[in-house]
């Protein structure tokens, strides 16, 4: 039996936490934890090091809750869907009813790489619908943006409030709705200068060796092969599923190298495409998936001429 | 004149133009010999434009005369246009290497004009897996090889496969070279980059090396292998699986590992070399 708010609710109960004060965000956070501790459900917190340390304080000492280290998490969205899963089938394989989850994606993620994880919000709730779980995201309206928060309600069904409330979200938007909307990052500043390299049409191997080339030791070696696989299998993807011509352009920078893949079509139909690994065969997916466990921000880009998936090795531009 | 032929000793060469072959045997005639080994060249037209080419080189023809050198029509080592029973053909060059190193040489080298030996899908089939199987005998006796396809002939296609099944080859498709390596190494080596341009072929040449776990384990040094995809780590898998094995893959690249790891590849153990 599920225990709490989440009682009798099928498959994930997900919430968010808008606070403005580190009270508020206990007066919610900590009888959450406790209940669970207290029906014996598997209970995780997986914070930024701040908030962690508040909640950690919190709690009594030696209560049944996991601290997960979240910046490890939370590195990338495709990364934490898919290690959530696994530990979410490894606590109902041991029988666990329910399992509780406290967590926040970090504030770096609150500027110009939000919208990955504006996706991951929307598809966690259909990713983890698999499981009887009930997690709560927490977002700092004092350092939150508006439009960052607008998203927050359209991705959660649901809020849970300081005064023990859950109140269902007025604008909650069904993730095949969310996902299917176009939700382009901001450009990377340095895209605003011609790029290194302009390719028409390459082969995958053309568009290896054009990030080998531009890279000049740039990125960590990790970062470099990562970026690597993503080009080739975008490129791929192009040319087999997208329509002609190709065209691959690559920016660097002393910390980055930004490569963006753009095609005649439309892009990928699946609204899930990137961050869950395409179980039903649909063209290009598990490439597209293992870019998105491969880059450090991926954003896919709508336009009149057609569809662009922009790649960022190293680190990738933040600015909120 | 420093040896054309790449350290394996096994080299695939295509060509489009006879004298442009005939440029190249010529230099292996010529480097065989000055290596005191016993120079062949195979080949099903022994009075053609290649052939008159090499019969005209200055000592040639005392190099026939002293056994160093011969002309042998195609039909004497393999059986012109049949199906090559590969076995049986490593056991004649094995025996034709005793020969030489019986009679003094250091070793006997072939320059071989195979094409007739490729030209059916059946031919093809059974002289790629002949490809692995002399090139495993290679690593281990002072035999050396340059087996020469007329492209034009047999199209990229045929050519490719292969020349994928040597350790080098003149040319750049299809990207990826899988040969045997000396025991000791493992089982066999990869070279290049595998990639959706050359998947089917991948899975193909595995199949025509049809490697034989040792203790349950298949070696592959893959350190000279510049790329490869989940496509080719799927198809590790699955080769792994049908074979009862795993697979090590020795790779100085870290995707691999990640990759491995990412898909559940369980029956793939990377050991990264740096």
């Amino acid at each position: 039996m599920r225990t709490g708010a989440a009682a009798g609710h099928p498959g994930y109960f997900h919430e968010a936490i808008r606070y403005d004060t580190d009270d508020e965000l206990l007066a919610v956070v900590v009888p959450f934890l406790l209940g669970g501790v207290e029906a014996g459900e598997p209970t995780f917190v997986a914070l930024g090091e701040r908030n962690a340390k508040l909640v950690r304080a919190a709690v009594p000492t030696g209560a049944a809750v996991e601290f997960l280290p979240g910046g490890d998490v939370y590195a990338r969205p495709a990364a934490a869907i898919r290690s959530y899963r696994q530990l979410l089938a490894e606590q109902v394989a041991g029988g666990a009813k329910q399992i509780r989850i406290i967590g926040e994606v970090p504030e770096v993620a609150l500027g110009a790489t939000w919208d990955w994880w504006a996706r991951y919000e929307s598809a966690i709730n259909h990713a983890y619908d698999d499981f009887p779980l009930w997690s709560m995201c927490p977002y700092d309206t004092r350092i939150v943006p508006p439009a960052v928060l607008a998203d927050v309600a359209r991705t959660h069904p649901r809020f849970a409030t300081p005064d023990g409330g859950h109140v269902p979200s007025p604008t909650w938007t069904p993730p095949e709705a969310f996902l299917r909307e176009h939700r382009p990052a901001p450009p990377d500043p340095i895209q605003a200068a011609p790029p290194v390299v302009d390719l028409r049409d390459p082969s995958a191997a053309d568009a290896r060796a054009a990030v080998y080339g531009a890279d000049q030791g740039r990125l960590p070696v990790d970062d470099l092969e990562d970026l690597v696989v993503a080009v080739s299998e975008i490129v791929t993807n192009a040319l087999r599923h997208g329509r002609a011509p190709v065209r691959m352009r690559l920016w660097a920078a002393p910390d980055r190298i930004v490569v963006t893949v753009s095609d005649a079509g439309t892009g990928p139909a699946d609204p899930y495409a990137g961050l869950l690994p395409a179980g039903n065969g649909s063209p290009g997916g598990l490439g597209l998936w293992i870019t998105y466990q491969s880059c450090n921000h991926v954003s896919q880009h709508h336009g009149p001429d057609g569809f662009t998936l922009r790649l960022t090795g190293g680190s990738p531009y933040t600015a909120r | 004149m420093t040896d054309p032929m790449p350290p394996h000793g096994h080299l695939c060469w295509s060509y489009d133009d006879q004298e442009v072959f005939a440029d190249e045997a010529e230099r292996h005639v010529v480097a065989g010999l000055a290596a005191g080994a016993r120079v062949w060249f195979v080949t099903p037209t022994p009075a053609g434009p290649v052939a008159e080419r090499l019969v005209r080189l200055p000592g040639f023809a005392d190099a026939v005369d002293s056994g160093a050198a011969a002309l042998v029509p195609l039909g004497e080592t393999y059986t012109a246009g049949a199906v090559v029973d590969p076995p049986a053909q490593v056991a004649a060059y094995a025996a034709a290497t005793e020969a030489a190193l019986a009679a003094g040489f250091t070793g006997l080298r072939v320059v071989a004009e195979a094409t007739d030996m490729v030209r059916t899908p059946r031919q093809l089939a059974a002289f790629t897996r002949y490809e692995h199987q002399i090139d495993r005998w290679m690593r281990t006796g002072p035999f050396a090889a340059v087996c020469a396809y007329d492209r034009s002939a047999l199209g990229d296609a045929t050519v490719a496969a292969l020349a994928c099944m040597h350790p080098e080859s003149n040319q750049t498709e299809p990207m990826f070279h899988l040969y045997a390596t000396a025991p000791v190494d493992g089982h066999a080596a990869l070279t290049g980059e595998l990639d959706p341009s050359n998947q089917e072929l991948f899975r193909d040449a595995l199949e025509w090396a049809d490697l034989r776990p040792t203790d349950g384990r298949l070696v592959l040094q893959a350190t000279g292998l510049r790329f490869l995809d989940h496509r080719a780590l799927i198809a590790l898998q699955a080769y792994a699986v049908r074979r009862d094995a795993t697979v090590v893959l020795r790779t100085s690249h870290p995707t691999p590992a990640r990759l491995t790891d990412l898909l559940g590849l369980t029956a793939i153990q990377v050991e990264t070399v740096r």
